[in-house]
């Protein structure tokens, strides 16, 4: 918790540290569009702006103790609400991007950590690179101009269709999981590269070990040595690796949202800064700092289930 | 094993079928359904509480929703909307405005003169954070209701311009809170107008739903729903209108260009038209530099720069070089002057006049100091910014000036700029029709308004007073054309180009009408667009 206060103290300092104020037209001026200098002053009190760093921090940390988490600068509705009315959706996102990840990642990383060195395992090492150097923003127009532009298969952005309103529930549901497919894949592929490269580093280390040779020694093949054996060993690191990506499942990404035009936190977040709109990034800053203590708690439990060693001590 | 798998492919198959009828490209509205225009919008409204926040998306919702006393029409005619009439007297100082019978909320009760107060009151409110009205009422000293349909409107000095203030939104007084809550209240979720178009709903970073006011006193739009769809990037709008999910976007000149470009079946219909802006840069001329207290400097830069042929290869012909500030499109504006034709040569005989001459590798000098500045540009959205900055970079160079391009987030650009910690600065302007730029050129402006290189002239200055106290239009128009005539020589701002608007549209919507204010916010907005099937009839 110590932590958790320290960062979102460290956020309050640097936002006011930043040049500029939340106060203030875009990047047009409109010749006539000019604030008074007497109104400026009571805009300024009005946000606490007038106050220093530590003081507005208190404010913020006392509103907080009372479960307020304050008012958005940009359009003073409450933070609370600009941030639940996006984090469903990109928890949505992020849990099926991660679990489309693992779905792939595990078996190919199994399957190359099978026969290191074959013509299979390079052609997955050299697919995941490959994957992994496709710039987010290139992947996801090209997605839209093929499944949408070209094929008509899929959605080109967005939540919803414009005729959802006149479906029932199950059609919506469908609407929403046709949404749903193509900012999953952007937001998959890279990770699915670097997890299954993981997965196989972590197979064929553990290959030469003792409980591997003992396994095979009694008559285990190999594939069975790896299921049984392998991924259990693997768990561990792999665990660790997912509670480290659980802060990522609040995060969001600002690219696939802005391409798909997803009201997600990764925009919510990048906007905010730019506006200089303290309360939401505090906010976001809280949200995405309990997530990471919650993995790091959820790994711990985790390492209990999978490691039979970390029960008994 | 293999009934499980037969089983199974015909589950994915239909889910997939299923999934692409959900992508399936939108029908054409038919009779049943209603005539819907998708617009887009590039980001979310900061407020929907029509008067609170503005910017200029929600000022193009608020003005679906609400309606003002008056509003320009496509020439820049300030037309009586909720005002039957109005009249100026007392050499100008009282405003009287009559309201038209007739006009109602959208919940049915008529609308007042003690609407109008309340609305004005709550624009003056530092806390809505009007930026767009609350100066315009700067002179306002009393607003009365001698009767519910009139109201006199007081100034303490003579107010000719004052008109365009009362395109201020109506809000209701009996349904919009006060003060700080009309932003946080429930108004702002349900905003309540007077309108062609009611409002339905909002979903943040997802649309905004408009319905047509059957009761408008004005006659019902034609088409039944306008719908804001939400999309940051333009390149997936631009996709969504191809495919006809999207029916109307202002696009940048590179998709327009490829919108030209493209296949008969999927090309849409395209205008361009000229808002009231300006690409420009502004000289700091206050003497923390040496090189723009000088006008034969500001001049050489202009004449050193081929604004048609960037219009043409880079900006794919969207643009005009400006002139002064004062739009072309404008009756304020003298069209008798010529914008600075492209003249390195002249440029160079200006630079050597003002004492700077080549020396070591082609750089300008001047005792001892070489000509190089730093030009500070704003992030923006529009990526015609960098393409700008690079010509500008070349062009000056081959007049023997160093230019080193600073770009800075918009906020840390916009506070510099305050502070006047900068030599020069390039970034966009807007106007209003109103002649008056006492803002932008005035020596009393330097903090308190536009005029951020600090220019002080005394001509520039008395026919600035002259033409906010000017009383006859003739004679006002004088004075303003010889503003322009002192600005042309003085150039205090480098006016760059006039960028033109593209629009994009599917063929089947008609009735777009363009103005230099938009195609949203005049008298012939979406109230008159209509849906056209059949494309042959018209």
């Amino acid at each position: 918790m110590l932590t958790l206060f320290f960062v979102t103290l460290v956020v309050c300092c640097l936002i006011r540290l930043a040049p500029g104020e939340p106060l203030g037209a875009g990047p047009e001026e409109e010749i006539g569009m000019r604030v008074s200098a007497a109104a400026r002053a009571e805009l300024r009190a009005l946000y606490h702006l007038d106050q220093p760093p530590h003081r507005q921090y208190g404010l913020w940390l006392s509103d907080l103790l009372r479960g307020d988490l304050g008012r958005s600068f940009h359009d003073r509705r409450p933070v609370a609400e600009r941030i639940g009315e996006r984090l469903g959706v990109t928890v949505a996102l992020n849990v099926l991007s991660l679990l489309l990840a693992l779905a792939v990642a595990l078996p190919l990383g199994l399957l190359a950590a099978l026969r290191p060195g074959s013509t299979f395992d390079r052609l997955a090492g050299g697919a995941s690179y490959l994957l992994y150097a496709v710039p987010v923003f290139w992947a996801g127009l090209l997605l839209q101009i093929v499944c949408y532009g070209r094929l008509d298969w899929l959605p080109l952005a967005g939540l919803r269709s414009p005729e959802s309103e006149y479906l029932g529930p199950a059609g919506r549901f469908l609407d929403l999981a046709a949404h749903f497919v193509l900012p999953v894949l952007c937001l998959s592929y890279g990770s699915l590269a670097y997890l299954s490269r993981f997965v196989r580093a972590t197979l064929i280390e553990n290959a030469a070990g003792e409980s591997w040779r003992a396994a095979r020694a009694r008559g285990l093949s190999l594939a069975s040595v790896l299921v049984r054996h392998g991924l259990r060993q693997a768990g561990v690191p792999l665990l660790t690796l997912a509670s480290l990506l659980l802060p990522g499942l609040v995060g969001g990404s600002v690219i696939v949202e802005t391409v798909f035009a997803i009201p997600g936190l990764g925009r919510l977040f990048v906007e905010s800064a730019f506006q200089r709109d303290m309360p939401v990034l505090l906010g976001l800053t809280l949200l995405s700092g309990a997530a990471t203590l919650l993995g790091i708690l959820l790994a711990d439990l985790a390492y209990a289930v999978v490691d039979p060693r970390v029960r008994r001590a | 094993m293999r009934d499980s798998w037969r089983a199974g492919s015909l589950i994915a198959a239909l889910l997939l079928q299923a999934l692409a009828a959900c992508g399936a490209e939108r029908e054409s509205p038919g009779a049943t359904s209603p005539v819907t225009v998708r617009a887009l919008l590039s980001q979310d409204p900061p407020s929907l509480s029509l008067l609170g926040k503005p910017d200029h998306n929600s000022e193009i919702v608020a003005t679906q929703i609400t309606d003002s006393l008056v509003q320009y029409d496509d020439r820049l005619e300030l037309l009586p909307r909720v005002a039957e009439s109005y009249e100026f007297s007392d050499g100008g100082r009282t405003l009287v405005f009559r309201l038209r019978p007739g006009v109602r909320w959208h919940d049915g009760r008529p609308v007042t003169a003690a609407d109008v107060i309340f609305s004005v009151e709550q624009a003056r409110d530092p806390a809505v954070e009007n930026r767009t009205f609350a100066p315009q009422f700067a002179d306002l000293v009393s607003l009365e209701t001698p009767d519910e349909r009139t109201i006199r409107a007081r100034y303490s000095r003579p107010a000719r311009g004052a008109l365009e203030a009362w395109r201020l939104p109506l809000l209701p007084r009996h349904l919009a809170q006060r003060g700080a809550e009309l932003l946080t209240g429930s108004y702002a979720r349900h905003p309540v107008g007077c309108g062609p178009f009611r409002f339905v709903r909002y979903r943040p970073g997802e649309e905004i739903v408009l319905e047509a006011n059957d009761d408008y006193w004005d006659g019902r739009p034609h088409i039944d729903r306008l719908v804001f769809v939400i999309y940051p990037d333009q390149r997936t709008a631009f996709q969504a209108l191809r495919a006809r999910d999207l029916d109307i976007m202002v696009a940048s000149p590179d998709l327009w260009h490829e919108a030209r470009l493209s296949a008969a079946a999927t090309r849409p219909e395209s205008f361009v038209y000229y808002r009231l802006n300006l690409w420009q840069i502004g000289w700091n001329m206050d003497g923390s530099n040496p090189f723009f207290a000088d006008a034969r400097v500001r001049r050489a830069l202009l004449l050193a720069l081929d604004r048609g042929q960037f219009i043409e290869r880079i900006a794919h012909g969207l643009g005009r070089p400006g002139v002064t500030s004062f739009h072309p499109d404008l009756v304020w504006t003298d069209a008798t002057i010529e914008p600075l034709p492209y003249d390195p040569g002249q440029a160079g005989r200006l630079l050597e006049l003002a004492g700077w001459s080549p020396a070591a590798r082609g750089v300008r000098e001047r005792a001892g100091r070489r000509f190089r500045f730093r030009l500070m540009i704003g992030d923006s959205s529009q990526g015609i910014v960098d393409e700008m900055a690079a010509w500008l970079q070349q062009s000056w160079a081959r007049v023997g000036i160093e230019v080193e391009i600073e770009k800075l987030e918009w906020r840390q650009f916009r506070e510099r700029r305050l502070a006047h910690e900068f030599e020069a600065t390039m970034a966009g302007l807007s106007f209003t029709p109103n002649p008056d730029q006492f803002e932008l050129y005035h020596s009393s402006a330097r903090d308190a308004g536009f005029n951020y290189g600090g220019l002080r002239d005394p001509e520039v200055d008395r026919l600035l007073e002259s033409g906010r106290a000017a009383d006859d239009p003739v004679a006002r128009r004088q004075i303003y054309f010889g503003l322009q005539q002192r600005l042309h020589e003085l150039q205090p701002i480098a006016c760059l180009i006039h960028f033109a608007t593209p629009v994009l549209h599917d063929p089947r919507l008609r009735g777009v009408v363009p103005s230099p204010i938009d195609h949203w916010r005049t008298t012939r907005g979406p109230r008159e667009w209509r849906w056209v099937e059949d494309l042959a009839g018209g």
